[in-house]
């Protein structure tokens, strides 16, 4: 502790290097957060569960999923029959529907895609809306929000950033000219907002509103069923209580003779994920064994050319302490403290920067990977700055510290003497 | 083993030389040279002579190859380097001809940095610091970073450094090197000032006759020995030497 003081006037002697060093610290940090943020979120959601995990069923040999409806209910149920057999816990059904505000002139702004299901699952099953674990006000605020939605069909919530993007406000009303239901034009009335976060893009309708319309289809087009209105129901999330539970009704899914045209799988949210990035598989394998190991190396040099040049400009002074009585592992603490100091301070703040701009200003890193529109930095990021600084500065002044603290006490002395 | 607790510095039979691929340097040779408490020393030669080398060999900052070297009551020839180190601390003070002042540090932070290797509270630290710098004269400079100060008040602090341990021995290497003339009488007094009131033994290296004849004892050393009288290469009085 007595060295700190020196340890922070050292840092302080040369104002522009250690500026420069830490500006350089805090850019490669911010680029190491956002990449670790990516990897940390595709690595937490498919992580294989023990327990009250998910289970997604598509259609088994076909990316994108386009199942019947009439699969819906009995999928919902996981394929169960008898009392005996296993149902899951809850469940959802997702239809992707998707236009744009102004067909004339599409851009990315104007275009909204929205998750068709029941109103009431988007409490109960949407990853980190889940109603009792939603601080109380935001809760009460997608709880009315899905109250509408029941109560109005062409309701849609949306996030924030989306509904700012189509220039709408809750209680506005706007057209959405279909991408890929043709003809299947539908209006909507703003009926909520998700609360900040992952859904900020994200929107949601009552699936009732798009069947009733693919149904009503026909009556407008002589007798023609709408060309998908088989292919509907896109995915269906079911959620069970343990891995046991999930084989059984895994097993009932894949045996029953009702899903033959098309057959479906029935896998883990985290196996299903999986699946949907094992096309970024190499990009994925790029960022986590390429990209962020070669950013904290040019960080560690960053710091090892500072220190390294501090340290040869003062190495009279490091001969001085040393004949004042400085030990060897005492002058190696004060150059590597230096160094940790910069590191940790420039880290700690660049994450607690990228933290801020990302969540709060920016609203997301949109890194549109699978059907993850944007990213988040995640609270503990903030740490990894710190470690990320910390370790980096160790290993980059190591060396010029151990230069420093071999230097020959006798070069304090006079030359001429 | 002998016996050396009457003198500040006692060297016996100092041979120190250096081995440079298949050569032998032989810096010094057979030196024995004994300090008396509270004697202020000059050592004079010319480069090359070998008083880095005496110095270093005193001030624990090197070891001779044969010969012991006593400091006090030390034998400090036969200590290991960590040793000799943490006694370096307590028993030697140093003043350096460019001051060696850390420029990002107040005189009073430059003072304190060897009493930081000691077990001394903060409190203790600051009133050891202030009686050095009182001492020294610059007790209104307390908190002026080296940039701030003439050359002789840096070189004052550098003092105030060398004796806020308390040490036995202070070594001062070419301490008026760097100053104008008023400025190293005034450090050459209070060399004296330190001897005659704190009892200090000094031993100053320095090129500067006028220096080295306020002293009370000069030494000259030429090719790795003590000599009687100065070198040829020395433009000083010889009835004045006091070898």
């Amino acid at each position: 502790m007595k060295f700190l003081g020196l340890i922070f006037k050292n840092v302080r002697r040369n104002a522009i290097r250690s500026t420069l060093t830490a500006v350089g610290t805090m850019v490669l940090v911010f680029v190491v957060t956002l990449v670790w943020s990516i990897l940390n979120f595709l690595d937490a959601v498919t992580a294989e569960k023990t327990d009250n995990l998910k289970a997604i069923v598509t259609e088994r040999w076909q990316i994108p999923s386009q199942m019947p409806f009439s699969y819906a209910d009995s999928l919902s149920d996981g394929a169960a029959r008898d009392a005996s057999d296993v149902r899951p816990l809850d469940s959802m059904t997702w239809q992707f529907y998707g236009g744009t505000v102004d067909p004339a002139k599409k851009t990315i702004e104007n275009m909204l895609f929205a998750f068709a299901m029941e109103p009431d699952k988007v409490g109960s099953m949407l990853d980190e809306l889940e109603l009792n674990s939603l601080p109380a006000a935001k809760a009460d605020s997608l709880r009315e929000s899905i109250a509408c939605l029941k109560d109005k069909r062409s309701g849609i919530i949306v996030g924030r950033e989306k509904l700012a993007q189509i220039h709408k406000r809750v209680g506005d009303r706007f057209k959405l000219t279909s991408m890929n239901y043709k003809d299947i034009d539908l209006e909507f009335e703003v009926v909520g907002v998700f609360p900040d976060g992952r859904y900020d893009k994200s929107a949601v309708m009552n699936r009732d509103y798009l069947n009733a319309a693919l149904d009503a289809y026909p009556r407008s087009h002589a007798g023609q069923k709408h060309p998908l209105a088989d292919k509907t129901l896109n995915l269906v999330w079911l959620r069970v209580p343990d891995v046991l539970a999930f084989n059984t009704v895994q097993e009932q899914i894949t045996k029953s003779p009702f899903y033959t045209s098309p057959a479906v799988k029935c896998e883990t949210s985290s196996s299903g994920i999986a699946t949907f990035l094992e096309a970024y598989r190499d990009l994925i394998w790029g960022m986590r064994w390429l990209l962020a190991p070669a950013i904290l190396l040019t960080l560690s040099l960053v710091i090892a050319n500072a220190i390294s040049i501090s340290v040869r400009e003062r190495r009279l002074e490091f001969a001085v302490l040393r004949v004042l009585g400085f030990r060897p592992l005492q002058v190696l603490a004060l150059v590597v403290g230096e160094a940790v100091l910069l590191g940790a301070g420039s880290g700690l703040f660049s994450t607690l920067a990228t933290y801020t701009l990302i969540n709060k200003v920016m609203g997301g890193i949109n890194f549109p990977i699978a059907f993850f529109g944007a990213f988040f930095i995640p609270m503990q990021a903030i740490w990894w700055g710190l470690a990320i600084g910390v370790f980096t500065a160790l290993a980059g002044s190591v060396v010029p510290a151990i230069s420093a603290s071999s230097i020959r006490v006798t070069e304090a002395f006079s030359k001429v003497a | 083993m002998t016996d050396a607790i009457d003198f500040a510095v006692k060297l016996l039979d100092i041979h120190r030389y250096f081995q440079r691929g298949s050569e032998r340097l032989d810096v010094l040779h057979g030196l024995t040279l004994q300090v008396p408490y509270g004697e202020f020393l000059a050592l004079m030669g010319p480069s090359g002579s070998g008083k880095t080398t005496l110095l270093n060999l005193i001030a624990g900052l090197d070891k001779p190859s044969r010969g012991e070297v006593w400091v006090g009551d030390d034998r400090i020839s036969d200590y290991p380097e960590s040793r000799l180190t943490r006694w370096r601390t307590r028993n030697i003070g140093f003043i350096f001809q460019f001051y060696h002042l850390l420029p990002v540090l107040t005189a009073f932070e430059n003072v304190e940095l060897p009493l930081l290797l000691l077990p001394l509270s903060a409190r203790q630290r600051r009133e050891r610091i202030q009686t050095a710098l009182d001492i020294v004269g610059l007790s209104h400079r307390l908190y002026h970073r080296p940039g701030q100060m003439s050359g002789g008040e840096q070189q004052r602090v550098g003092i105030a450094r060398a004796i806020v341990t308390d040490p036995k021995l202070i070594i001062a290497d070419e301490p008026t090197g760097d100053l104008d003339a008023r400025s190293a009488q005034e450090i050459l007094n209070l060399m004296k000032e330190l001897k005659e009131s704190l009892h200090k033994s000094i031993l100053m290296v320095t090129h500067d006759p006028r220096a080295a004849r306020q002293a009370d004892r000069m030494l000259f050393l030429d090719k790795g020995g003590l000599v009687d009288k100065p070198p040829d290469s020395f433009l000083l009085d010889p009835h004045e030497a006091i070898a």
